[in-house]
């Protein structure tokens, strides 16, 4: 069966830095993975362009990262996204965001201003009917996406599509696709449910078998369409190389607090109970010394990964979902899934 | 013959205005996007508050310098097409 291309495969330059711009979210999506103190009760804060610029100098200089990719809460809350922008730009750098489209307008035309700096635009989705998306977003939250997506089709801003593969999603895969490919996405980006609670898991998650047809179903749009269709890392894989890009060295994630975190899937997470993939403060420390600080938190979660593979091969047995998926193994090693096994980091 | 029935466009189909002057339709069923030119920007914008047919061309004349009767044809014209490619239905 197809494969589906994977993060680093499919993407020709995973080096980058992720930067979460702001805490706040104006939606309520009940699986998020964002911790909701940090969402919904928390002081609003905004990533100065100050630190930032230390950062993509800091990243370039430690692994030739060019590319800044903003995640959150939702990024185009941030009320100096003008200013960001720009910094990128007179850094020489690139930049893509990821956003649930609803207020879309108010970074629109900086974007149009300073297209030769924008990388992509991903748009999240739950579905590909208003029905399946506004059931988790609130109502009127697909349109509003439409709309979004084609002020960006007209102009000729490049875009993608994000979308989590649940229980509720599975059977809307090619429909997804197939509205990204016929709105003119230059992709759409499918990656697995992180759970944040045993609740959510069981209603949400899929089961090992569940996911392996998910993905060859991915594989299988993977190869009919033109539009690229990717599967983030989070797909059951055993091959004891590094699975991603951060384990790899090449990338890494800013909170919007300025601390240097190890993965942007385990910053800020929902229900944990550790945060020993947190290294430093960037307000407080240099970036070169604090990266050192982080490759090694990668290399030893690396080799604990390596190790837990082996494990499984010596006993003769396939590795199970949370060793097999890179993503579940991390959640679970650094403490972010507590109601499974107790964290080794 | 003025139209008496007033259409309406489908609930499948999303509008976006750029500028104040064209926009474009997205038919969520057909997955296609339609580009509205100026003047069936207006007239969208009209069938979206569910102007009757009079009123449109009302608004047409009283915003272009044309004649009732061009403003009818090209109306007409313009809600034909609507209708034929399942953009808008008759209330």
């Amino acid at each position: 069966m197809p494969r589906p291309s994977t993060e680093h495969v499919s993407d020709p330059d995973p080096r980058r830095v992720s930067v979460e711009l702001t805490n706040i979210c104006n939606l309520h999506c009940s699986y998020c993975v964002r911790d909701e103190e940090q969402l919904y009760h928390s002081p609003a804060s905004y990533f100065p362009a100050g630190l930032l610029r230390q950062i993509i100098r800091g990243a370039r200089a430690a692994y030739g990262s060019k590319y800044v990719s903003f995640t959150g809460g939702e990024v185009t809350l941030h009320p100096r996204f003008c200013e960001i922008v720009e910094t990128i730009k007179a850094e020489n750098a690139q930049f893509g965001f990821v956003t649930n489209g609803f207020h879309f307008d108010r970074v629109y035309p900086i974007l149009l201003a300073n297209r030769e700096a924008l990388r992509v635009v991903a748009f999240s989705i739950d579905g590909a009917t208003r029905e399946a998306h506004d059931r988790w977003r609130g109502e009127g939250s697909f349109v509003r996406v439409i709309r979004a997506v084609t002020k960006c089709y007209v102009e000729g801003l490049p875009f993608i599509f994000k979308a989590g593969i649940r229980r509720d999603t599975v059977p809307q895969l090619e429909a997804m696709a197939l509205l990204a490919a016929r709105l003119g996405a230059i992709g759409i980006d499918f990656s697995h449910l992180l759970p944040t609670s045993a609740q959510a898991e069981d209603e949400l998650a899929l089961s090992r078998e569940e996911r392996t047809h998910a993905e060859q179903e991915i594989g299988a749009l993977a190869n009919i369409l033109k539009m690229r269709v990717a599967i983030a890392v989070g797909h059951y894989n055993v091959h004891p190389d590094p699975p991603c890009a951060n384990l790899r060295g090449v990338s890494c994630n800013v909170d919007y607090r300025g601390r240097l975190t190890l993965c942007c899937n385990l910053a800020g997470y929902r229900g944990a109970e550790g945060e020993a993939d947190v290294v430093a403060d960037l307000n407080r420390e240099d970036f070169t010394a604090a990266y050192e600080r982080l490759q090694e938190v990668a290399r030893k979660q690396l080799e604990r990964r390596r190790q837990a593979l082996a494990a499984h091969e010596l006993a003769g047995r396939e590795p199970d979902l949370h060793t097999g998926s890179p993503c579940l193994f991390c959640l679970q090693s650094f403490g972010k899934i507590p109601w499974h096994q107790q964290p080794t980091v | 013959m003025i139209p008496t029935t007033i259409p309406v466009p489908f609930d499948h189909i999303v509008f976006t205005e750029f500028d104040d002057r064209e926009g474009v339709l997205v038919d969520l069923n057909a997955k296609r996007y339609y580009t509205l030119n100026e003047t069936a920007t207006q007239v969208w914008r009209l069938l979206e508050k569910q102007r009757t047919f009079a009123e449109i061309v009302n608004e047409l004349t009283a915003i272009y310098d044309v004649t009732d009767a061009h403003a009818a044809a090209s109306v007409e014209r313009l809600l034909s097409d609507l209708r034929m490619r399942g953009l808008v239905r008759h209330r």
